[in-house]
Order: C-alpha cells, then structure tokens, then sequence
C-alpha cells in the first residue's frame, strides 16, 4: 500500500496545482487576524513532558512549557528561566539563579521551590516518569532562597545542561505535578509557564492552543519579548503524507511539518509556498551491528557490510537529493560531530569482497549469495513496525539489493513488533537494530547505543571493553569543550570497527504559505519550534 | 429484539403465551450467547497479547531506560503479577464496569475508547448506507438488463471492490475536497466532512454487496413465481422492488457479519487518511504498544457489535423468510 502512494502523488498532483492556485491559500489567515492551524505527522500519546516518549509530541508541548536553560546552535547554552548557573568544581553540584517575573499560566509563580518539585517528582520511581533517564545521577535539590535552585549529583555527569534544557525536563505548576499521571490528557490542568496555554483538545482531530497574554520570559536566543503574536494556534493531526500536502495546497491548513520527497515541489520555490529543512544536528539513521553475535561478530563481515554498497547512490535515489548520507549515527550540524569522519570509509565492493573471501565465506549459494560451511552469510536487521516512518525501510532494501549484488551478503530485512524486539533486547540476540535517538546530549546518545548498560548491549556479553570506558570518561568529563575530542574518538572507534553503519541525516520539514513568518526549527530539538516567533500576513 | 415484541403483544389465549415464553427463552439464550462470546474473545485476546513476545514494562519504557525503570512501570501497573492473577483481577474489575486504565495514554480506557466510539459508529453507518443503497440501485437496475449495462456494471464493481481503501481515500479527497473544494477536510464540520470518508469506505463494500445481490436477483427472477406475477401484468419496476428483492436479499443479509468487520478494519485506514477521530488511529497504537487494557475494550466492543448484528440478522431474516418462523 505504502508504494501506492507516490503514484497517487504524481496522478493528481497536476490537477492539484491546476486545480488551486496558491493565491487563494492562506487568504482565511489574514482574515482571521492571528490564527494558524498546523498539519502535523503524530497525535501524542501524552501531552505530559515529563511522560511523553515520541520525539514529535514535543512540537507541541514546548508551546506551554519553558526550561531552565536553553541550547544555541553553536552547542552552547543562553539563560532562559535560569539568569545564570554554575557548575562546582567537582561537577557535582550545579547552582541555578532563577528569574523572579516567571508565572504559570494559573497564576501560580515559578520559583527554585516550584523547580525543585518537578525535579523531585521526575526523579521519583514511584512515578515511573520518562524523564528519570535524565536524571539518574540526580541527589537532591536544596533552595537557599527563592530565587536559587541547588542541584547535588551523585556523580559528574556531563550530559546535565543539555538535559537541563531539554523539554523532558521542563516546567509544570506544582498544582498540575499533583494530578500525577492524568496529565497525559491535553486537558487545562496541564499549566506551564510557555508562551501558549492548552484551549482544547479533540482526541483524533485536533489540539488548541491559546495565548499566555503574561508571558514574558522568552529563552535568550529569542528575537522578541512579550507575549506571542498569535492568539490561537491548532494543530490538526493528519498523519497521511498526501492529505498534509493537499490540505496545505488547498488553504485548509496554514503550515504542516512532514513533507514526503515527492512532495516537495509543491512547495519549494513554488510562489505563495515556502519550504524549509531543518538541522541534523542530534543523530542520523544508522545501522546498530550486534558485534558479538553471528557472522556480525567478525570485524570483517562488518566492514563489507559498511563498505560494501555505494550509499550515496542509494539514499539520493530514495530520497530524491532531500536529505544526505551520514558519516557518523551524531547528527552532522552536532557540535560534537566529529567531521573528521566525512569521506573515511564507505563504497568500496572490491575491499569488501576479498575481506569476506578472507573471512572464509567464499561458497555461493543458488541465489548468488555468499555462503560458509553451506550456511547463507546473512545479518538479520530487524526493525519494529511502529518506528518504520519516512521511507527507511525503503532505504534498507535499496542497501539490501547493493549488497547482494556487489558482495553476496544478504541483509535480511524484518519488520518486527516491538514487542519482538524488547524480547531480543532482553536476550541480547537482537542482530542489527537501525534508529535514530532521541535528542540528548551526545555523550548520552553514544551511551545510549554503544554503552555497556543500556538498551542496546545491557544484555549482550562480550561488548567493547574500552569504548565502554571511553563513554563512561567522556560523560564524567564536565568541560564540554574537553571531552570533545574524546567524543570524537568514540564515534571514530565505532565507525571504524563497523559497530555502526551510519546511512542518512534526517531533518524535519515544514511547509507553509508564504503569509507565515518567523518559522523556524528548535535547536535542542531539531524539530519545528514553538509559535513563539511567528506571525501571519502579508 | 423479539422477546420485546412478543412480550408487547396481548397475551390473550395459552397460545401466545405459550408463544412468548418460546420467544422470552429464545432471546435469554441469545443474551446468554452473546455475553459468552464476549468473554471469549475477550479472554482469547488477553491469551494472544500475552502470549505475544516482548514484556509490557519493556515495551513501555522503550529506548530510553535507566536502572530500575522497568520495576517502576511493572510496579505501578501491576505487571509483576502472574498473569492469571492479573486476568482474573480484570475480570473482576469488568465486572464492575471498571474497564481499566491505558498504559500508554494513562487515562481510563472508559473515556478514551467512549470518547472515539461514536465518530467510528457514524462513519461506519454511513459507510454501510452509502454500500447498501448503491448495491440495491445498481442491482435491481441491472440484474438481467441488456449486455452492455451488465457489463458496464460489472467493471464498476470490480474495480470498485480491487481498489483499496487508502487510495480511494486519496483519490476523492485530492479531486473533492483538495482540487474542487467541495468537501472540507475539518471533521468539526457536520455532515460535509462526512461524505468522503463515507463513500471512502462504502465503496468497495458496494461493489460486492451489488454483485452478490445481482447474482440472487437474477436466479430469483427465473423463477416460476416471478413468471406468475409478469403473467398477471405487473410492470418490470415493481416486479423487482415489490417480489424479487425480498427474495434475493437472503444472501445480502448473511453477509451482514462480514460487513462489521470489513467496516471497521477499512474505518482505521479512513480516519488515518481524513485525520478523522475514531477509534482506528487509537486500536493501531494500542495493538503495538500492547496496551492491553485498550485492546480489551475494542475487542469486547467489536464481539459486542458482532452479537447485536447478527441478531439483527436472524431477525430480519425471519421477517423476509416466513419458512424459518415456523419452528
């Protein structure tokens, strides 16, 4: 079904474009003054961001919820509800001094003990809250006076400004924090201190949200203070692609996030349109080899593995020339990024094959597939069904027909549950698992899919030993700038040995009528930014 | 339903009683069926969600764990139990009218799954309407008409019934609401937004039920009491609405169960491609999220809809064919 829908794209797509000239969209923005309605991919599953797992639900909830600090382009950090901060000698113990004109939007104001209270209660088991990963080494905040917030860790952990201005850890009243796990629901009693409060919610349709005409506590990187322009803004969830773009083209939505490659001259430089991409700047998709398992455990399997296909090829082919290929699983516009491995590896069949010929698989099989010992030199990638969005399994195929040409090496590709994949997790068995991560700071996302204790290798024995101390030092490291080139070497290692095949950069897209202004995309987020900046009309 | 009549009716002679008892029993057995067959797939889904591999807490916590994060989720749900501890705790709280709380939404399954009932059940009854009176019209005009607007009809059916939903919905919705500007996308706004997905999802029901009902229309006229009723010089037009139709509605009707569950398999397609509510977009998150409580509750919902229809059925045959009331 998936296939069709190009097809339909470029069926319709001319009466499309004949049908309704953009002159008449965005037309109703300007007539209603200062509404905006999104088309967007994903309906949260919980509008809570203490609770919320999905990478797209944050779009939204950054509406109505402010962090401590917030994150520039360049890596570096720019007050927002915190004036300033300090960071003890030991790395143990973070100091905030907090703004004193901060409100939540019942009124209620934001002080070091309304911070303290969500901390303490993220941090709680018995909450069982999300965002606790981002608090594991957290002890105990201490509030000397009002307006300072004191933050004991049980140990240096250099990934805490970054999850200081993250939306996981962001603000609710203490009121909200006291109706516990019902805040899931996009109901009133969400109250933030944001720039936008929630108005309305239609589970399946829409979200609502409204002006906080007080609000004025923007981050420091903002080009404005005061309220909002807009007075109301909704998002309409429409997950189908061509539905989006056809509600855009049709003046039924003002901006939608998500457009698929195919529809991008619909809008790019199409008069009345705009059409943006944003950075990649936390993490690309990338292939996780489980190398202590199966052929994946030989350096050499891997290595053909990485080398063996020509991946620019074959993600310009996918993707039609919108997105490039990746070099490292950290995101290229990542100030912790190492560049140094951009054109290090990668295209070349004739190396990989006689690496596999060393590695003794040197029998074909009746469908031209290498074979050793009459087994089939297969590496299973399994990839649970809910998380295959954005033509990435489209990608693994086209990756699988190369490496079977060129190298024998059959790339089976399996799309799983996630419930079979947290079963393979729980047993270590899992093979080749490809993701991206969710935005954290990236010691924590190397960690995340390298390190010894967490999701991926937990449960595999025989992991890299010394990668594994390189991330734990790299995490206890608190000068950003010093661990900067630690954190090189641990995605140079991975490369190298083919832990990782890192494929594409992928980056969020917006397309909007050009009565929009001051659209724009989140730097801790790489998502869309919240309406905050933006303004409509001519 | 027949209980409710025969009971309704004046029980003058030992007769009709004797006659409402038969119809009283009758209806017990049925409700009795029905609330059987409802714990039974309520139970067989809990087994399969169960038996299904993957932890829930696991699930649950996904990628982004932290020592202790599993413990805390099993912890607050109740997972760490055995599982037939928590079935049987299920039962007892359904038992209650308590349908329990969505692990992954963290709200009362009750207003979740109540909540999206009802733009389903509209969707999917308009959906039903928009097969029923095309099938009926394209039927009784073509049945045993001239060649060509058989076979017309025919093509139309069957490209009616290969085309699948998601790209009818596409289709319609980039010449009718993107295109020409007739029908909003915005469900909010009454019957309009309704037309599309309606006709998204009764369309290639249509063009089966129209088929087999042609099929039925078309052996019915041959037989000899349509030969009678011509003879006694009735016109084509009611020879067919008034004789022929209630004859060769028996097979359309039987397949009124088949019509459920197509209806609302198709409605979870539709509301992903009209970004309509329903309860679609919320039964595909809860199936891979393994939120069992919100599977529970579409599964006792949908063998709920299942008991009522072919209820319905039964009825309505024994109104169209007085051989199966003699019992």
């Amino acid at each position: 079904m998936r296939d069709l829908r190009p097809l339909a794209t470029v069926l319709i797509a001319p009466l499309l474009l004949a049908g309704c000239a953009p002159s008449g969209a965005g037309s109703r923005t300007s007539a209603s003054g200062s509404s905006l309605t999104w088309g967007v991919t994903t309906e949260p599953q919980c509008f809570d961001p203490h609770r919320s797992t999905q990478q797209n639900a944050f779009i939204i909830i950054r509406n109505y919820v402010d962090s401590l600090i917030s994150k520039k382009p360049d890596g570096t950090f720019a007050p927002w509800l915190a004036t300033r901060w300090k960071v003890s000698k030991g790395g143990t113990v973070y100091t905030f001094r907090l703004r004193d004109d901060v409100t939540f939007s019942d009124g209620t104001r934001f002080d070091a003990k309304a911070a303290k209270a969500n901390f303490d209660y993220v941090a709680d088991p018995a909450n069982a809250a999300d965002a606790a990963s981002l608090l594991v080494n957290y002890k105990r905040s201490t509030t000397p006076d009002p307006r300072t917030l004191r933050i004991e860790l049980k140990k240096p952990d250099s990934s805490l400004l970054e999850s200081f201005s993250s939306v996981k850890l962001g603000f609710l009243s203490p009121a909200s924090l006291k109706k516990g796990d019902t805040l899931c629901d996009a109901s009133r009693s969400l109250v933030g201190t944001g720039p936008f409060t929630v108005d309305g919610y239609t589970r399946g349709q829409s979200v609502r949200l409204a002006k906080n005409p007080r609000y004025d506590w923007p981050p420091g990187y903002s080009g404005h203070r005061g309220p909002a322009y807009l007075d109301t803004v909704t998002y309409r969830f429409l997950p189908e692609y061509s539905t989006r773009a056809g509600a855009l083209s049709s003046g039924q939505v003002d901006a939608i996030e998500g457009v698929q490659p195919l529809d991008v001259p619909l809008f790019k430089g199409v008069k009345g349109f705009q059409y943006l991409t944003g950075p990649s700047r936390q993490t690309s998709f990338t292939l996780n080899v489980n190398y202590t398992r199966g052929p994946g455990a030989d350096i050499r399997v891997r290595r053909a593995l990485r080398d063996g296909a020509d991946l620019d090829a074959v993600v310009k082919a996918v993707y039609r020339g919108t997105v490039s290929r990746a070099w490292s699983n950290i995101g290229p516009d990542n100030s912790d990024y190492d560049a140094s491995l951009k054109g290090s590896w990668g295209n070349e069949p004739e190396k990989a094959n006689r690496l596999l010929d060393e590695a003794g698989w040197t029998g074909r099989d009746g469908d031209g597939y290498r074979t050793k010992h009459g087994k089939r030199l297969t590496l299973e990638v399994g990839y649970p069904q809910p998380y295959v969005r954005d033509n990435r399994d489209v990608l693994i195929e086209a990756l699988q027909a190369e490496l079977r040409q060129n190298i024998g090496l059959d790339l089976d590709l399996k799309v799983n549950t996630a419930g079979e994949f947290t079963d393979q997790k729980a047993h270590g068995n899992w093979t080749i698992y490809p993701n991206t991560l969710n935005p954290l700071d990236a010691g924590m996302e190397l960690r995340q899919v390298l390190g010894s204790t967490e999701f991926l290798y937990g449960n595999v024995r025989g992991y890299d030993r010394k990668l594994d101390a390189m991330i734990n030092r790299a995490l206890a490291t608190t000068d950003l700038d010093q661990r900067r080139p630690l954190l090189a070497r641990i995605q140079r290692r991975a490369v190298d040995r083919a832990y990782i095949v890192p494929l594409f950069a992928p980056h969020y897209q917006i397309a909007a009528t050009d009565e929009v202004h001051g659209l724009g995309f989140e730097t801790q987020l790489d998502s869309p930014a919240n309406n905050y900046a933006i303004r409509v009309g001519r | 339903m027949s209980a409710a009549t025969a009971v309704a009716e004046p029980t003058a002679d030992a007769g009709t009683r004797a006659g409402a008892i038969v119809a009283l029993r009758r209806a017990a057995a049925r409700v009795a069926t029905g609330i059987g067959v409802m714990w039974a797939a309520a139970t067989a889904a809990y087994v399969v969600l169960h038996t299904m591999p993957g932890r829930i807490e696991d699930i649950l916590v996904g990628d982004q764990t932290y020592p202790g994060a599993q413990e805390a989720v099993a912890a607050e749900w109740g997972l760490d139990r055995p599982p037939v501890v928590q079935y049987l705790d299920y039962l007892w709280r359904l038992l209650h009218g308590d349908l329990g709380t969505s692990y992954a939404m963290r709200q009362p399954v009750a207003s979740v799954v109540g909540g999206q009932l009802w733009p389903t059940v509209q969707l999917t009854l308009a959906a039903a309407g928009v097969a029923i009176g095309l099938a009926l019209a394209v039927a009784v005009g073509t049945a045993g008409r001239a060649r060509p607007l058989r076979a017309l009809a025919s093509v139309a059916e069957l490209v009616a019934t290969s085309m699948p939903v998601y790209w009818l919905g596409i289709l319609l919705l980039m010449v009718f609401s993107f295109g020409l500007s007739w029908f909003p996308l915005t469900a909010d706004s009454g019957v309009a937004s309704l037309v599309l997905p309606a006709v998204t999802l009764g369309l290639p029901m249509a063009g089966l039920l129209s088929q087999v009902l042609r099929e039925s229309l078309e052996a019915t006229l041959e037989q000899p009491f349509i030969t009678t009723v011509r003879a006694r010089g009735v016109g084509e037009t009611l020879v067919r609405l008034r004789h022929a139709l209630k004859h060769a509605l028996a097979p359309v009707i039987n397949l009124g169960g088949w019509m459920i569950g197509s209806l609302l398999g198709g409605a979870v397609i539709t509301e992903t491609v009209f970004g309509r509510p329903g309860l679609g977009a919320v039964t595909l998150t809860a199936v891979t999220n393994k939120d069992v409580p919100v599977v529970l509750a579409v599964v006792l919902l949908a063998a709920f809809a299942y008991v009522v229809i072919s209820t319905f059925v039964d009825v309505v045959n024994l109104l169209i064919d007085p051989r199966l009331r003699t019992r």
